[in-house]
Formats: structure tokens, C-alpha cells, sequence
């Protein structure tokens, strides 16, 4: 099952998945977002009634989490949960969802919740958005991570969307395609002739229990080229640039009648970065040119994360505070005079003045 | 030949000897000026003695260069008086004095000989 919790990983959840849970605080906006199975309100009072939106604060979100807590934790489990990390619906209950999952002991393997939790492009997006996204990495995110009790991590940004100034319907269903691509690897083992290795179902949750981040990827691959070349140059922009991976998994497909051992090229290039992936090779007749999907886990601490974010942050505070003087604070230019000033103070210090007296006195001033 | 020296260089020339003063050129200075006020001769002796008081040297030698060098600055005038160095503050010292005292840098500090002579 998929949850989508918030506007952001709402839309997206309901893309996947036909019947995705979407979970928001505003009635009206879980019923505009088309596709998806079970809406779940989560209820939060304002004076005036339930609240139509979060206005960007975790706080409402966090708030809105304990009418849902119980329902929610138990729909999580071994699941996928996509979420925005700046708005304050999905940053506040998936914050809670968090929380909840780091005070817990025991998590199954199978039972581990995923996250697909996307970050604002912090160049363009609010301020808030960004602030909110650092607090949540720095806090219950980093603390999940630690207690080791969450699946991957799967770190999607808005760069390409605003960079290339895409529409947000298109930018999804470009990102869920991506998506889909990794989460087909196991449905591909059965689906077509395998020429070495296997991931199965088992393997792949395996894979995806693990509480590291993921950056996947996939491209045609060219046995002329050096593999490390090729994957650098096609990761996935769609998510965060990986740092150096922990473990990998790769699916390579090659077309009907293709070279089944393409695949050591790979392992090799694993080995020189001392990780052991899990692997398999298939023959896709639907494939003019061998293609090969490839996942890298790796850990980042959200600290050094947040690093980016915080430049931004620190940018947007600094324009605004220059915005307010420019607009509202006319700084009257103040006349000092420094040896008016400098009398005044000895004056007030009383030390000092009897000399300057005295010198008066001689008449030598 | 260089160019002739305008008022923002004598400003300025003035400005760096004064920061260059330390406390002992400062007492100098003032008790000079408070023996003048006094109506009192304060002469180089008397400046040693008031210095090893408070600590600032121990030897004439030190409290003789320091007297000079205000001397060569023109801060103070040192006139010979019945075979004593009588210390006078100029108007350029008076300056000089003003400014330390506008600066903040130090606290006057009282010259035990001229205290003695303001008791009789």
C-alpha cells in the first residue's frame, strides 16, 4: 500500500498507486487530488471549526497526527509513505509518523515504512518551505535514521521542475514513471528469462528495509564505455545526487540474443568501490539496447544535508530583513560630532575634566 | 625637493604622536600643567619621585627620557631655574593632554608632591 499525506505526497501517492491512502487536514484538498483509493481527514480545530489547510506550520500537522496516530502507524507498516518536507501538513504528520517509528523497538524487516519525502528547490521555493525542511532533517528525520527503525529513503527535489520550469501535473507523472522503473525489478525477475543472479520479491524488501537513503537510476548502457562514467553521468534528476554507496542493487536487461555477461563490467566497478550489489540479468525482447537499473544506498547525515538549505535559508533571511528597511524604516542621518560626543563622556565619567579644566584655566586651550 | 606639508599633515603628525603617549608622558603632562595651576615649580626630580611612587619606573634614567621626549615633541617647555629643570606644558602639550583625556586611555593619577604643596 502507498500513503500520501499533505497536498505534495498526495498527488504523488495517487499516481502510483490507484488505491493509495491520502491523508491531509483540509477536506477540500484531499478531494481535488484525482486518482487514489481511502481519504482520511485528520482532524484539527481551529477556533472557527476544522482547519482548510496547515498555512505552512508542522505544528498544525503534528496536531492534526494524533487523531489519525493509531490508524496511520498500522497502515505504515511495511509500506510507502510520501510526503513534502516544507508544507505543513505532510512535514507535521509525517513528523509524528517519525517520531512515533524512533521510540519504537523490534521493526520487522517486512514491517519497515519507506519514505518518498520531497524537498523544496530552496533557490526559488518560500522561505518557509526551506526552514521547515530544515528543521525536519535535522530533527525527527536524523532521528529515525539513527535508530535505524525506517526503509529507505528515498530524497526527491523540485530542481528539475523549477529549473526547467516544468508543470507540477507533468513533473509528477515523470517522477511516479521514474519510480516505477526501480519498484518494476522484482515483477521483471518473473516476468522475463533470467540469464544470472535473481532479485525476488524477498530480496527486494529485503533492499528496501535497509534505513539508508536510495537514489536510483536507470539508462541504456554502452559496454564501450566504463560503467562508473555512464552512471555518473545519468543519475537521476529526480532525486538528491547520491554520496558514496553503501550497497547497490542493479538489474541489467539485455535484448533478446545479448551478451549475458555485460553484467562483470558492473560488478567490477562495484568491487573497486568495495560493494557487493545484489544483482540479475534478464533478456527483455522489448529492448533494442541493453538498459541497466541501478540503486545505490547510501547515509548522509542529514547535518551535512541541511547544508544547502541552510545557505538558502540564511540568503532569504538576509533579503528580508533588507526588504523591511528598504520599505518601511526611514534611518534619519544622524550628525555626530565625535569630540561633542567624547566631551560628553569624559564629563559623564568625571574623570578627565578637571584636567581639561585646569588647562583652561592656564588658558593653554 | 618634496612637497610642502599642508594643515591635514600637521593634523595628522599631531594625531600619531599623541597615540604614540603612554600614562608616564600623560601624568607628566598634567602634573606639569596642575603645578603651573598651582602656582608651584614641578621640576624633573620631583616627576621621578611621583613616578617611583606609583610604580611607573625606578630609575631617573627612565623618568629623565620620558620628560625628554615630551620635551623634543614641544609638549612641554623644561626651563632651568635656579639650577632646577622646571617642567612647563605648552599649548601644543595641552593639546596633546586634551586629547588623551577625550580618549579615555588614562585615568589622572595624583602627584604626592604636589598634593604636599596644596596642603601648605
Amino acid at each position: 500500500m502507498t500513503i500520501g499525506i499533505g497536498g505534495a505526497g498526495s498527488k504523488i501517492a495517487a499516481k502510483l498507486d490507484n488505491g493509495a491512502v491520502l491523508v491531509n487536514v483540509s477536506e477540500t484538498e484531499l478531494n481535488k487530488v484525482p486518482g487514489g483509493g481511502r481519504r482520511i481527514l485528520a482532524s484539527v480545530h481551529a477556533a472557527r471549526g476544522q482547519f482548510k489547510g496547515s498555512r505552512m506550520n508542522p505544528e498544525i500537522g503534528h496536531d492534526a497526527y494524533q487523531s489519525i496516530r493509531r490508524e496511520l502507524l498500522d497502515m505504515a507498516q511495511g509500506d510507502v509513505v510520501f510526503s513534502s518536507t516544507g508544507g505543513g501538513t505532510g512535514n507535521g504528520i509525517t513528523t509524528g509518523i517519525l517520531n512515533d517509528l524512533t521510540k519504537a523497538s523490534d521493526i520487522a524487516t517486512a514491517d519497515k515504512t519507506s519514505f518518498g519525502l520531497i524537498l523544496p528547490y530552496a533557490k526559488l521555493e518560500s522561505s518557509e518551505f526551506v526552514n521547515n525542511t530544515i528543521e525536519f532533517l535535522t530533527g525527527p528525520l536524523a532521528a529515525a535514521i539513527d535508530s535505524g527503525n525506517t526503509g529507505n529513503i528515498f530524497l526527491f527535489s523540485n530542481k528539475k521542475k523549477f529549473e526547467e520550469k516544468v508543470s507540477e501535473e507533468h513533473y509528477n507523472q515523470e517522477l511516479v514513471d521514474s519510480l516505477r522503473v526501480f519498484l518494476s525489478i522484482p515483477d521483471k525477475n518473473d516476468k522475463y528469462r533470467l540469464l544470472d543472479g535473481h532479485i525476488d520479491h524477498e530480496d527486494f524488501a529485503l533492499f528496501m528495509s535497509k534505513p539508508y537513503f536510495n537514489h536510483f537510476t536507470y539508462f541504456d548502457y554502452d559496454p564501450k564505455k566504463p560503467f562508473g562514467e555512464q552512471l555518473d553521468a545519468n543519475s537521476n534528476p529526480y532525486l538528491l545526487e547520491p554520496e558514496a554507496a553503501i550497497e547497490a542493487l542493479f538489474l541489467l536487461e539485455v535484448p533478446k540474443g545479448g551478451d549475458p555477461t555485460l553484467f562483470y563490467e558492473i560488478l567490477q566497478y562495484f568491487a573497486s568501490k568495495d560493494v557487493s550489489p545484489i544483482y540479475s540479468v534478464i533478456e527483455n525482447p522489448d529492448r533494442q539496447k541493453p538498459q541497466v537499473t541501478v540503486s545505490l544506498l547510501y547515509s548522509r547525515k542529514p547535518a551535512e544535508l541541511v547544508d544547502d538549505f541552510n545557505r538558502i535559508s540564511e540568503g532569504h533571511a538576509q533579503a528580508k530583513v533588507k526588504k523591511s528597511l528598504d520599505q518601511w524604516v526611514e534611518l534619519e542621518k544622524m550628525e555626530v560630532n565625535l569630540e561633542k560626543e567624547a566631551r560628553r563622556a569624559v564629563k559623564q565619567r568625571g574623570e578627565g575634566e578637571e584636567v581639561l579644566a585646569t588647562l583652561r584655566r592656564l588658558g593653554k586651550l | 625637493m618634496g612637497r610642502e606639508l599642508t594643515t591635514d599633515d600637521f593634523s595628522k603628525l599631531f594625531e600619531l604622536q599623541t597615540q604614540r603617549l603612554g600614562e608616564a608622558h600623560f601624568l607628566v603632562m598634567y602634573w606639569a600643567a596642575q603645578g603651573e595651576d598651582l602656582d608651584c615649580r614641578y621640576n624633573i626630580t620631583n616627576t621621578f619621585d611621583d613616578m617611583k611612587r606609583l610604580g611607573i619606573t625606578r630609575t631617573k634614567q627612565t623618568a629623565v627620557a620620558i620628560v625628554e621626549s615630551l620635551a623634543a615633541l614641544c609638549f612641554i617647555e623644561i626651563r632651568e631655574e635656579r639650577n632646577r629643570k622646571n617642567i612647563f606644558i605648552t599649548t601644543y602639550g595641552a593639546k596633546a593632554l586634551e586629547a588623551l583625556v577625550l580618549s579615555g586611555r588614562f585615568v589622572p593619577r595624583a602627584s604626592g608632591y604636589l598634593e604636599e604643596h596644596a596642603k601648605t
